[in-house]
């Protein structure tokens, strides 16, 4: 079955996992008029409800979901890679380091 | 969408969506005989004050009371009191009466104790019924229409497929004329600055801002933290508070804000014109539909991951996402947002269609059931006075 994943606007730079994917595998995105946007590949296993980048994001620039920034890269993330608290960081308040800890090692988040 | 809905017009010109009569238990100590006398007459609703029989702070509670009552569900009241609290009857009784509503007030002591009472409460119950019947049902325009906004029971399909779609439907009802009104602040924190920049004045978006904070402290008092991403919340994909807010904030659309409408001991802020509005509604999920009960709220749309709330004033459409939770008590699927088989619009359609049919008298999936809770919610007068003691 194809792994689909959902950018729910335009200008997002993330697209949300309907499914699980496995490492290296090829996502069909879609946006939010269930329109094809285009096949990405994964660069690590990204579960379901997370986020994949749809394109190579620099460090200290926003992360744009449904039209909304919701926090900054703390360093440069390929296309493909799965987006969350190991290169994300909350322009408001921040989970503390030990819980992204836990975080990272409870989803087993490949970092390097 | 539909330009017009059927509805029971009221004395005081507001219009309805369902014909209730509520019976008021203004004392906890009322609530059995509310219940008898419910037990006997179908159409009643009822709302009990479960806190104290005293004031104390507690007019927050009688104005969610007497907003409840002018509810324009509700075609007409009984109140109940047992007679030795300090909470007048009267107090309530009076903008109800002003309003052209049917009132009838039954104390308890001085009407000869529990049994009379019911007998009494079942023959005035049964008359205000009778009464209600007659009114009018007439074609209203969706300009009178105020959609209560809340979710909860949240889950990872909340944010892409359930609030989305009713953001998108809350759009569309703003478009056509009608009002919304979602509350629930604490979950908003993070979203100031996009929601300073709905604000239709910079005085709404100095007032957001600082109702925000408000209810910032008011779940965080200092030495505390306050509680915002839990480790599900992250493990489910959620990497930023201002993620998860964004979530919650997806439900109220895109349209401008024209007001936050305060709860206060001193009144229940009113819409004063169509549109999109933010509440101080609480974002308990009981306590929520009184909310929306008291600022005058006919209908409710609730997105959800499973089920739960209900009010027996403001029905209550409930929408999913998640496939595995759709139940018979879930009003609109939208999963096939999350199956990548339907569009954020064709679900917000799928909202709207139901949402016009409720309006026109068909029940939500569980109003036929005639359970509903309902919570009475005021903020703690002393925890008020101290974050109002400092510099806002």
């Amino acid at each position: 079955m194809t792994v689909k994943a959902i950018r729910l606007d335009q200008q997002d730079n993330v697209a949300t996992l309907l499914s699980d994917a496995s490492k290296h595998q090829t996502v069909e995105v879609i946006d939010d008029q269930n329109q094809r946007v285009g096949s990405f590949q994964t660069l690590q296993a990204i579960p379901f409800g997370n986020k994949m980048a749809l394109h190579a994001i620099a460090a200290e620039q926003p992360i744009r979901k449904a039209g909304y920034d919701i926090g900054r890269a703390i360093r440069a993330i390929p296309a493909g890679e799965l987006v969350h608290v190991q290169n994300v960081r909350s322009s408001r308040v921040d989970i503390p380091d030990n819980i992204i800890e836990q975080i990272i090692q409870q989803m087993r988040i490949e970092t390097e | 969408m539909k330009q017009h809905f059927q509805g029971y017009r009221r004395a005081n010109g507001q219009a309805g969506i369902r014909n209730h009569i509520l019976i008021l238990a203004i004392d906890e100590c009322a609530e059995g005989i509310a219940q008898a006398i419910r037990q006997k007459v179908s159409d009643c609703v009822i709302v009990t004050n479960h806190y104290t029989c005293m004031y104390g702070g507690n007019e927050e509670l009688v104005n969610i009371m007497i907003g409840a009552g002018l509810n324009p569900n509700v075609a007409g009241a009984l109140i109940l009191n047992m007679g030795c609290g300090s909470i007048d009857p009267a107090l309530i009784a009076a903008p109800l009466e002003q309003a052209g509503k049917p009132v009838r007030r039954l104390s308890i002591i001085k009407n000869n104790g529990t049994r009379q009472t019911i007998r009494q409460g079942i023959e005035l119950a049964q008359e205000l019924v009778a009464q209600a019947a007659e009114v009018p049902v007439e074609p209203v325009s969706i300009s009178e229409l105020l959609v209560g906004v809340k979710c909860g029971g949240s889950d990872t399909s909340s944010g892409i497929a359930s609030n989305p779609a009713v953001g998108r439907a809350v759009d569309a009802l703003v478009d056509a004329g009608a009002s919304c009104v979602a509350g629930e602040l604490i979950e908003l924190i993070g979203c100031e600055d996009i929601l300073r920049q709905r604000a239709v004045t910079p005085a709404v978006a100095d007032k957001l801002e600082r109702l925000i904070l408000d209810e910032e402290r008011r779940w965080h008092v200092p030495g505390t933290e306050v509680e915002t991403m839990s480790i599900g919340n992250s493990v489910g994909g959620l990497t930023t508070l201002e993620e998860k807010a964004l979530g919650a904030l997806h439900k109220t659309g895109t349209r401008p804000i024209q007001d936050v409408l305060r709860i206060t001991p001193q009144g229940i802020e009113q819409p004063q014109a169509p549109g999109m509005y933010l509440s101080e509604t609480s974002h308990l999920c009981g306590a929520s539909g009184m909310h929306f009960a008291a600022l005058g709220a006919q209908v409710i749309l609730w997105t959800t991951g499973g089920a739960g709330f209900s009010n027996p004033i403001v029905p209550v459409i409930r929408v999913s996402g998640n496939a595995s939770l759709i139940t018979e008590d879930i009003d609109v699927d939208v999963s096939g947002i999350m199956a990548a088989t339907q569009s954020v619009d064709q679900a917000a359609d799928q909202v709207l269609d139901c949402l016009d049919r409720v309006i026109d008298g068909e029940q939500t999936a569980i109003e036929e059931v005639g359970f509903a809770y309902c919570s009475l919610y005021q903020k703690d007068q002393r925890l008020e006075t101290l974050i109002h003691s400092q510099p806002v």
